[in-house]
């Protein structure tokens, strides 16, 4: 390898373009810019003239930061301010919609409670300080000539990826065994994990549009899931006639499940052993072939005959019945899974039978491809999960962690009560909090770098999900900072970079000129035959650069597991099942006005917590909505007022989460309950995520709060036999408007 | 328009299909909801916030009955259509979303009620309130069937958008003030840019120049919005094909099984939102 090819190859690496392996072999994209021309071109990002004419909004593209699926938005920007987001029609991940959530982006871009200047602990509390003070504290601690030992230095971030994450794993290699903990308490580990033992993949493409059914075993889909918009515009097309049926088995009501046409709660705990009945009667009743299963799965099937399941998970016999006949009968279906059956003790094999029946269905390979990967493995994205959570907590308690960052997550709100992370937070001699705000997290660090709002900052993302076809999705500003001393992630990533003396990037004076350099590097077969500066003006009219897929075939095999039950506890005799929305998400947006006054999707709630009952447990305990109760595990207790209806499992409560914040700013701080606080500590055995619905209660009636009430929309919850929503039959809609 | 101009020409604001139909518009704005694909998601909502200067009055008001959700979703549990179907243990067919925006009714039963006529009918089809007339007598909102007219019992100015959220203000239209009333205004300031962008450019208005803030933002593409007189318009097909007509208190489909409804209207209020029906296998 000549000395050339080495530079070459280091370049790459340091724009993230590298280890693209096959996909770039002979491409001679080295010479479109060198090394040292990148030096060269160090611009300073500048608001162009044409973010302000007067009295007209102007539309630009950037990508929505409030999850992780990366939609595409246009921001109307008007006399050099953001008004309003909406979704870009051209955006393959949204196709021109946006979810609530990414409709309250500019209240979180212009919230009140904004932190404007670092701050640094000195004497217990924190006091302002200027950048230069900040970042000379953290050369004190990590700069190239500190005494930093790489192995005590740990990252802590939500979903990265893009430049960002580039520029953050050449950070952690500057510092040799720092450990990089991706956490996020919304995930899907699990199916990830069963994903890769199945098809060698981690993340298959669904395409809901060619299933004729779909059962979902607590798939969020248009809700809190992989790519929420998505998967909405998808379900309207799988809506259209002829139209696709969708049964949904969950303990507690999700939107998608509101949406179900047959909306089934398993017993917590038990999906696996209805996957397990579902897959039984497909074999003995509609022929299904079991040789395309392991013959050691087959053997366990067979166990499962339908009076068992319906004693094992409280489904009745007909309703397994017809489940399997409308998955017999309307091939090809698709069958998904999310948290309520991923997140329990036994999820890896509950989310493995599951997965089993798309193999025994013939699904694979109709509605479930091979992704076709992303040529890019530096700017793919890093999914949070919680294990890695599991995992920093322990460093922690152990005093393995020295210095700390936390960027786009709040773990000590969002962690299990009984990991006690302000403890173990305690023991971490040097925090450091990348942040917007003065969260729970944020409150515990020594040294506080406020973040510039995603409508202020330069970004690229590849969301983890994909569709169709992929996008590194781009975001630029779309006004001038409300805080000159805030500063942006790449911004603040470079920095520190300079502070390590990384070769490569102490010459770039901000990240805005980094990104320029790297969409220059980026290979010419990506740049629809352009040069350069229309490339990056091209990008940053669309928002996004296209990255084509590759066809690949997916093979898969069904896994020999054995699907195991929870056990019972007389003392704590109910199921605590997290109600995680679209709205608050993980509790992030409790500080957005807008979202506290959006009323929940399913209760209707506003402004607060609640927690869900069924009417026959609620009779049982002599609860009606409004009561309040005190919801008890054995690691603490909340109190929260009840709804009642007919959306959860019997004997299990599931409360709302999101709320319950000590910190947060006005909209969030002491509002409600964090029933996380509550967790039990199980895990999934194989592969050590937090089990989120794996806790045992118990419930008992106390007085009414009269600072907690539970505030709905809307008085009534019946038609009262009125034309309201009108509902008619799939059997005439298929007639009237199918082809 | 002055108040002695809208009480000599009374009638001309005060049309209902009886009085000959609808001829004169110029436009007819509406809308279509398709609940087969509403998920009750509620970005229409909170979309409309964003476009409208709606206020955010917190928990007591809200308890109160006082939210501003000019584009709300309703959710019943109950399905009078399928009641046979229906399990008694669960919400086994999930949950009946509707969202619900003024019905911008050509036989508006708010507007006649108001005093002051601060709640008239546009050219365009609107039902449209002049905020500076509003003496805030409540009365339309009394008179509105489906309860889509909302009151600024207060001022909010101060409470909603503490600085700088008031940066965020569309500069397209006010904050209403204490004592006046508001509702769906169909986003009638886009309306308004389109309108004045083809005048300038001396072009006609075309099908899709105009996207209200909720029709925009949905993800399922369950709202459609156009002009009714525009017999080309997207609208008025789909309006066609579920052989849904204005001007009148009761459909006569010539097949009976087409979805499109508008609710409420054998109370003659002429609504021009549209509802497909949600759709459940049985
Ligand atoms: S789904 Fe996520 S990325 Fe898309 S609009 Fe909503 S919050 Fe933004
Ligand atoms: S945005 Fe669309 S899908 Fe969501 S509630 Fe509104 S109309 Fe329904
Ligand atoms: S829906 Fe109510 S407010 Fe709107 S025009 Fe009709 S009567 Fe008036």
């Amino acid at each position: 390898m000549s000395g050339n090819d080495i530079n070459r190859r280091k370049f790459l690496k340091v724009m993230g373009w590298g280890g693209a392996g096959a996909a770039l072999a002979g491409c001679d994209m080295p010479t479109t810019v060198t090394l040292e021309e990148g030096k060269e071109t160090v611009v300073s990002y500048l608001m162009p003239e044409e973010y302000v004419i007067p009295g007209q909004g102007v539309y630009f593209a950037s990508t929505c930061q409030q999850c992780p699926a990366g939609c595409g938005v246009h921001g109307r920007v008007r006399e050099g301010r953001v008004l309003k987001l909406e979704g870009n029609a051209v955006s393959p991940i949204n196709e021109g919609g946006l979810c609530q959530m990414g409709q309250a982006g500019v209240q979180t871009h212009y919230n009140p409670d904004r932190l404007t200047k670092p701050l640094l602990r000195k004497g217990g509390s924190l006091s302002e300080v200027t950048w230069e003070e900040a970042l000379a504290a953290l050369d004190e601690k990590i700069g190239a000539n500190s005494s930093v030992e790489g192995g005590k230095v740990a990252w802590m971030t939500g979903t990265v990826s893009g430049h960002q994450s580039v520029l953050l794993e050449g950070l952690l290699e500057s510092l040799g065994g720092a450990k990089h903990y991706v956490y996020d308490l919304i995930n899907n580990h699990v199916a990830a994990q069963v994903n890769e033992a199945m098809y060698g993949t981690t993340r298959p493409t669904y395409h809901l549009t060619k299933a004729k059914a779909v059962l979902s075993f607590g798939a969020d889909l248009v809700g809190v899931s992989q790519s929420p918009v998505h998967f909405a515009a998808e379900y309207a097309k799988f809506r259209e006639a002829p139209r696709g049926v969708l049964i949904q088995v969950e303990p507690n009501m999700s939107l998608t499940g509101g949406n179900a046409d047959l909306w089934v709660p398993a017993k917590p705990g038990t999906e696996g052993a209805l996957a397990m009945g579902i897959a039984h009667e497909l074999i003995n009743n509609h022929g299904k072939d079991a040789s395309a299963l392991p013959s050691g799965l087959n053997g366990k099937i067979k166990a499962y005959d339908l009076a068992k399941v319906e004693t094992l998970t409280g489904v009745p016999t007909d309703k397994v019945k017809s489940i399997a006949k409308i998955l017999a009968e309307k091939a090809p279906s698709l069958i998904l899974t999310g948290a309520s059956i991923e997140s329990s003790e036994n999820g890896y094999a509950a989310t493995a039978a599951a997965a089993m029946l798309n193999v025994l269905l013939g699904n694979v390979g109709e509605t479930i491809t091979s992704s076709g990967g992303f040529p890019f493995p530096q700017l793919d994205a890093k999914t949070g999960s919680g294990a890695d959570l599991l995992q920093f907590a322990d460093a922690a308690g152990k005093g393995a962690i020295d210095v700390v960052f936390f960027h786009g997550v709040n773990p000590v709100f969002t962690a299990p009560g009984y990991l006690d992370l302000e403890a173990g937070l305690g023991k971490i001699p040097f925090k450091v909090s990348l942040s917007l705000f003065a969260d729970e997290t944020t409150n515990q660090a020594d040294l506080v770098l406020p973040l510039a709002s995603a409508l202020e900052d330069w970004g690229t993302h590849v969301p983890a999900y994909q569709p169709e076809q992929s996008v590194i999705a781009m975001q630029q500003p779309l006004m001038e900072k409300l805080y000159p001393a805030t500063k942006g992630f790449g911004d603040i990533l470079l920095d520190m970079l300079k502070l390590r003396k990384v070769e490569g990037y102490t010459d770039f004076s901000d990240y805005y000129a980094f990104l320029q350099d790297a969409f220059a590097a980026l290979p010419a077969e990506f740049k629809n035959g352009v040069d350069n500066a229309s490339f990056w003006n091209q990008t940053l009219a669309s928002g996004f650069i296209s990255i084509p897929k590759q066809n690949a075939s997916i093979t898969a095999n069904a896994l020999d597991i054995a699907v195991t039950l929870p056990g019972e506890n007389i003392n704590y005799g109910l199921s605590l099942l997290p109600a995680i929305r679209l709205g608050m998400w993980d509790g992030r947006h409790a500080n957005i006005p807008w979202l506290q006054e959006a009323p929940d999707q399913i209760t209707k709630a506003v402004w607060g917590s609640w927690a869900e009952i069924h009417p026959k447990t609620a009779s049982r305990l002599g609860l009606a909505t409004g009561d309040f109760i005190k919801v008890e595990s054995v690691k603490g207790d909340v109190e929260v007022p009840v709804y009642v209806y007919r959306g959860v499992f019997p004997d299990s409560v599931a409360v709302s989460v999101g709320q319950g914040h000590q910190a947060y700013g006005r909209y969030a701080e002491g509002r409600g309950v964090n029933p996380l606080t509550i967790l039990d500590s199980a895990t999934d055995g194989k592969t050590g995520e937090p089990a989120l619905y794996g806790t045992r209660v118990k419930v008992s009636k106390v007085a009414v709060n009269k600072d907690e009430i539970l505030v709905q929309f809307g008085g009534s919850e019946s038609q009262v036999g009125r034309k309201l929503a009108a509902t008619i039959t799939a059997e005439v809609f298929n007639r009237t408007e199918g082809a | 328009m002055s108040l002695q101009n809208v009480l000599t020409n009374w009638s001309q604001y005060r049309k209902t299909h009886e009085d000959g139909g609808f001829y004169d518009y110029e436009h007819m704005w509406g809308m279509s909801v398709d609940l087969n694909k509403c998920t009750g998601c509620n970005a229409c909502s909170v979309a409309c916030y964003a476009e409208n200067n709606l206020a955010v009055v917190g928990k007591e008001k809200f308890d109160k009955g006082q939210g501003m959700h000019w584009m709300r979703v309703e959710r019943y549990w109950d399905e009078p259509d399928l009641a046979a179907g229906e399990s008694t243990e669960f919400s086994e067919h999930g949950g009946s979303f509707l969202p619900m925006m003024c019905q911008q009714c050509n036989a508006a039963t708010c507007e006649p009620v108001c005093p002051v006529a601060a709640t008239y009918h546009t050219p365009d089809g609107l039902n449209a309130q002049v905020y500076n007339r509003c003496i805030g007598s409540r009365y339309c909102s009394n008179n509105c069937p489906y309860r889509l007219r909302y009151f600024n019992f207060y001022s909010y100015y101060e409470s909603s958008w503490p600085e700088p959220l008031n940066m965020q203000l569309n500069p397209d239209l006010s904050v209403r003030d204490k004592g006046v009333m508001e509702k769906c205004t169909f986003c009638v300031q886009r309306i308004r840019v389109a309108k004045d962008t083809a005048s300038r450019e001396n072009q006609a208005l075309v099908d899709g120049d105009i996207t209200p803030a909720c029709v925009q933002t949905c993800p399922t593409k369950a709202l459609v919005f156009g002009d009714l007189i525009n017999t080309e318009s997207k609208l008025s097909k789909l309006w066609a094909s579920h052989e849904v007509e204005l001007g009148k208190t009761e459909q006569h489909k010539k097949n009976k099984e087409k979805r499109g409804y508008r609710v409420f209207e054998e109370l003659n209020t002429d609504p021009c939102v549209m509802y497909l029906e949600r759709v459940k296998e049985v």
